[in-house]
């Protein structure tokens, strides 16, 4: 028989589990409660019933549990658990880090490959987690001649500016962190501090492949900016506004990529350019200057760029997704809420619950993230699919195609959006 | 009573500016010369103008900023840059520019300009655009054919030579 601890004794374990368990306790009422009531004191409570929500209630609230759900109610519509949470970096993240398993996986199942495998009993499912606890428990080494500052502070601040481009994304009606009216000017200015951050990134480590890396991507980013602000014009000068959730709600009965269509190809295009990805990945080529700009970067390091790379991957995504192909938009999904439910509570034999303030959500805001999600998911899977295919382009070809031929079939969209203007078939008075 | 943000971005500004002349590494130097860029921006945020300021950033920050970073970069410190160390010049610089300081806040105080409170919202970007297609429609005109040209230069500088013969 095996044996797993040699020197195991029962009586030994339940003491070491009591131990635990009182050590938690004393911690708990010593410092977690007083932290908690210092805390609650400085977050607004909702009013219900005519009676503040206060933390004096907090017995009441253990005997009935659904008095929470105003609060949590109250909690979703505060600005934190905007930032933090839900259209902001948390979802964002959590896209992004479910891209980077689906990504490997899918190239290869096209490349007739197994994939990440044996990492959880299914199909290697829980990869993306070790991988993320090897990042963070590895060795942070920084070279000696490097320029410490920016070369720690770089991928945090590329991980902020990708942060910064999803606040400006609207997932739901309503759904956004910072919804200005002048949105799209604004990610383009978020855009342009990629090339800065990459580029001090790749001076800092003081080596030979990270500066070549970041030269090139510097040239990529520069010269693909211009096509990519150039091919949104299109749908600026159509809808007249530069809000993005005007924008989507303009699309309501069709997307733009029904009239613009070579807008979106070359805003794909610009895209691809600015995510480094295949077939434009030469700041990053492997094959050719080992990691490009992220050559001396290890351990979390790494990781921040890596999580920083792909939430920048979803914000093009979902821009490409509210420009283009209609944001939010798209047929119900679910039915309304039981007005019953709402009203009375829900009888199940002798018990009655009832569940003020249950709404929590509309249901369009179900559906909304649904077909928001969905339409992101196929552009990301378009992203993703020429790095299964594509070979890397060289570099006077990208400029090439950048400079040239990009910035033409840009004019030949803004031209298109303007004889859709003046034939009357969109704007004040328009057939549309 | 002075704004504390005002306070900051004063601070930030004339920080980094200062920052951007002095320091010894050129790549901080420019570093700093983003921050008085971006300093400029969030003083056009308070002045109730977005449109400027998002512009400022995008333009100044995101391409000026990246063009100077790139130059030096490319470039050898020790070859061009030697350094003069004057001290006289020095303190010639730095009266000079209190003499001007005081002559402009003289003025600003002569001028009798305490605070200045209005109501109005942000100006939006398409009364922007009314105005340059009314009454400047001439400078519009001139930036456009400017940026068709610098345009076209850049086609034509990115047209490949050797497409013929290879």
């Amino acid at each position: 028989m095996s044996v797993i601890a040699p020197k195991f004794r029962f009586s030994e374990f339940l003491k070491s589990l009591t131990d635990n368990i009182f050590w938690i306790i004393v911690i708990l009422t010593l410092i977690g409660l007083p932290i908690i009531m210092i805390a609650l004191f400085f977050i607004p409570m909702p009013v219900y019933e005519g009676e503040l929500i206060n933390p004096f209630l907090a017995f009441t609230w253990m005997f009935h549990p659904e008095l929470a759900l105003p609060l949590v109610k109250a909690l979703l519509v505060t600005d934190m658990f905007r930032i933090i949470v839900f259209p902001g970096f948390g979802f964002a993240a959590l896209l992004a880090a479910s891209v980077i398993f689906i990504e490997r996986k899918m190239l290869a199942k096209l490349q007739l490959r197994v994939g990440p495998f044996y990492c959880g009993k299914v199909e290697g499912i829980l990869q993306l987690m070790g991988d993320g606890l090897k990042l963070m428990t590895k060795e942070i080494i920084i070279p000696a001649k490097a320029d410490k500052p920016i070369f720690i502070l770089s991928p945090l601040l590329f991980l902020g500016a990708a942060a910064a481009f999803v606040a400006l994304i609207p997932v739901a009606p309503g759904w956004v962190v910072a919804d200005i009216d002048l949105g799209l000017i604004a990610v383009f200015a978020v855009i342009g501090f990629f090339p800065i951050i990459t580029v001090l990134a790749a001076w800092s480590a003081n080596s030979k492949y990270p500066f070549i890396g970041g030269i090139r991507a510097l040239f990529q980013m520069v010269s693909f900016e211009i096509p990519l602000i150039l091919s949104l014009l299109g749908v600026v000068i159509l809808t007249g506004t530069l809000n993005l959730s005007e924008i989507v709600q303009s699309q309501a009965s069709f997307p733009w990529i029904l009239f613009l269509p070579i807008g979106a190809i070359v805003f794909f295009i610009a895209m691809l350019a600015e995510l480094e990805r295949i077939p434009f990945d030469l700041p990053e080529a492997e094959s050719e200057i080992v990691a490009g700009w992220l050559t001396e970067f290890s351990g979390m390091m790494y990781g921040l760029v890596q999580l920083g790379s792909y939430v920048k991957l979803y914000a093009f995504a979902a821009l490409f997704v509210v420009v283009f192909l209609g944001g939010w938009t798209g047929p119900m999904i679910f039915p309304p809420l039981e007005e019953e439910l709402i009203l009375e509570g829900k009888t199940i034999g002798p018990i009655t619950i009832q569940t003020p303030g249950l709404p929590i959500f509309s249901m369009e805001f179900f559906s909304g993230v649904i077909w928001f999600i969905l339409k992101t998911a196929v552009v990301i899977f378009f992203i993703l699919l020429p790095r299964g295919v594509f070979p890397r382009v060289r570099i006077d070809l990208l400029l090439d195609l950048g400079w040239f031929k990009l910035i033409g079939l840009t004019f030949v969209n803004i031209f298109i959006a303007l004889a859709l203007l003046y034939a009357g078939v969109f704007g004040p008075g328009g057939m549309l | 009573m002075v704004d504390a943000a005002f306070l900051a971005l004063s601070v930030i500004t004339i920080g980094s500016a200062i920052a951007a002349l002095e320091l010894r590494s050129l790549i901080y130097g420019s570093i700093a010369l983003m921050g008085t860029l971006g300093g400029v921006a969030g003083f056009f945020l308070l002045l109730d103008s977005p449109f400027v300021a998002l512009f400022q950033i995008a333009v100044y920050v995101g391409s000026i900023a990246v063009l100077i970073l790139f130059t030096v970069m490319l470039v050898k410190r020790e070859l061009i840059f030697k350094k003069i160390e004057d001290p006289k010049r020095k303190w010639a610089g730095i009266g000079l520019m209190l003499i001007f300081m005081v002559a402009i806040g003289a003025i600003i105080l002569d001028s009798g300009l305490k605070s200045v409170t209005t109501d109005e919202p942000p100006v939006d970007f398409r009364e922007i655009g009314d105005d340059f297609l009314t009454y400047y429609w001439p400078a519009l005109i001139l930036m456009a054919l400017i940026l068709a040209g610098s345009v076209t230069g850049a086609l034509v500088l990115a047209r490949r030579e050797d497409e013929i013969s290879g």
